[in-house]
């Protein structure tokens, strides 16, 4: 390889997402803001939070919505273990849409047995995935 | 001596079971290679983790982990705590002895522990309902989780784990056990109980050798917060395993009961098919019988 690269992983307990993709950028959710990793970057171990990721391999841009997890972050590698990831184009933007709008009625109209911190992920969970949906629709659009 | 009917009858209701037992068998593998696909692709993940949390663990000193939440997950506690059961059984029967063979284990289980306040959390309706008709004990089902198989996803093992942590976090109890079958092979099945939690501090030395670490890394949050978060999620890590290897199980015992009843079946429209030919055959003799003699006895 004459050019370096980072090989990326994510991982989520249900499927196995990317596996040791050779990429140029990565960049993550990290809990205090979004992390861009090029290679050669120092050993790290940070939590991630909902929202949205993307790498680059050359001149294509990936993104991906992930729902909390980690990242392993070495010079070669980047190892992302998240509770949920999903490609850009697998986003249903009308199930997030609906999704969102359900968690938001909850949040507002307050049932008694509302877990607020349950609540306020799902939340937090249905805006990321729609962000990524939203973002891929705008992208797609630039293109044509 | 039954009638030619009464066989014929009996016949084809043996046939329309064999179908239905046929049927079963076949759903039942087509199910398991998605069963089987399931576990091996929450391994890589489960492995990552289990890889990290020991990097992490080495990190840190017994010190640094005392009244920290995730400290919390190791510590031993009062062994004169109430117990956590977690008992995994399928929601269905016609699966030979996978759901007799767990209940049986979970019957020995209380009996050891006979006595001591109890909490269960039951996923699979033949353990809840195992659970409910349970008499005499201290026993409070908690928590059920009852129609997921076979189509267990990572949710269903989030809020199991969920009431899990819960039940450590506010009932003080001193262990969680788990009862559930562990998917061998095709055809054999493992009644396995583990524990659960406290974590046992081995677990993370244990497994493959590991090369040692070359590279420090950096932490963002603290090491002890991310070990606090992470555990969590090893534990929701390890009751999906646990609920997928259940599945597997539940799948490929009901495949081979399945297969046994439909081969028992044949075997028996078989004996009944010839039962039935002997019978005719015995009729018509005895029919000629009457003729002959009848009509001899008139020339006579």
């Amino acid at each position: 390889m004459d050019k370096k690269h980072l090989l990326l992983t994510i991982v989520t307990p249900e499927r196995t997402v990317l596996s040791g993709k050779p990429v140029d950028s990565v960049a993550v959710p990290a809990a205090g803001g979004e992390l861009g990793v090029l290679p050669g970057h120092a050993p790290y171990v940070v939590q991630l939070k909902e929202g949205m990721m993307h790498y680059k391999d050359g001149p294509n841009k990936e993104f991906f919505s992930v729902l909390s997890g980690f990242a392993e972050i070495a010079p070669d590698r980047v190892l992302v273990l998240a509770e949920a990831a999903e490609l850009a184009k697998e986003v249903d933007e009308e199930r997030a849409r609906q999704a969102y709008q359900k968690a938001k009625d909850k949040l507002s109209f307050k049932p008694a047995d509302l877990d607020l911190e349950e609540a306020g992920a799902a939340l937090r969970r249905a805006a990321a995935r729609l962000k990524v949906a939203e973002f891929q629709r705008k992208r797609r659009r630039q293109q044509q | 001596m039954a009638s030619l009917r009464d066989i014929r009858k009996h016949i084809s209701s043996v046939k329309s079971i064999k179908q239905i037992t046929y049927a079963m068998k076949m759903v039942a593998a087509a199910r398991i290679k998605r069963a089987q696909n399931a576990i091996l692709s929450a391994r890589p993940f489960a492995e990552e983790m289990d890889r990290l949390i020991a990097d992490l663990y080495g990190e840190l000193s017994g010190d640094d982990l005392y009244g920290t939440e995730a400290g919390r997950l190791f510590e031993e506690r009062p062994a004169d705590s109430p117990l956590c059961l977690v008992l995994v059984t399928g929601d269905k029967g016609l699966c030979g002895s996978f759901n007799t063979n767990l209940l049986k284990a979970a019957a020995a289980w209380m009996r050891a522990n006979r006595g001591r306040k109890i909490y269960a959390l039951a996923a699979g309706r033949k353990g809840r309902d195992f659970l409910r008709r349970l008499k005499g004990l201290d026993l409070e089902l908690s928590h059920e989780l009852v129609g997921i198989f076979p189509k267990v996803t990572y949710a269903h093992a989030q809020i199991l784990k969920e009431a899990v942590l819960k039940l450590y976090d506010e009932a003080g109890v001193e262990s969680v056990t788990l009862i559930y079958n562990e998917f061998k092979s095709m055809m054999a099945q493992h009644v396995v109980t583990d524990q659960l939690l406290p974590l046992k501090k081995h677990i993370l030395e244990a497994g493959p050798e590991r090369p040692p670490r070359r590279t420090d890394f950096s932490f963002e949050p603290q090491k002890t917060e991310l070990l606090g978060a992470l555990l969590p999620r090893h534990i929701g890590a390890q009751l999906y395993r646990t609920l997928l290897e259940s599945q597997a199980a539940e799948l490929a015992a009901r495949m081979s009961a399945m297969e046994a009843a439909s081969k028992n079946a044949a075997d028996l429209i078989d004996g009944l098919t010839l039962k039935m030919n002997k019978t005719r055959q015995a009729m018509i003799t005895t029919e000629l019988n009457e003729i002959v003699s009848g009509s001899e006895a008139l020339n006579g």
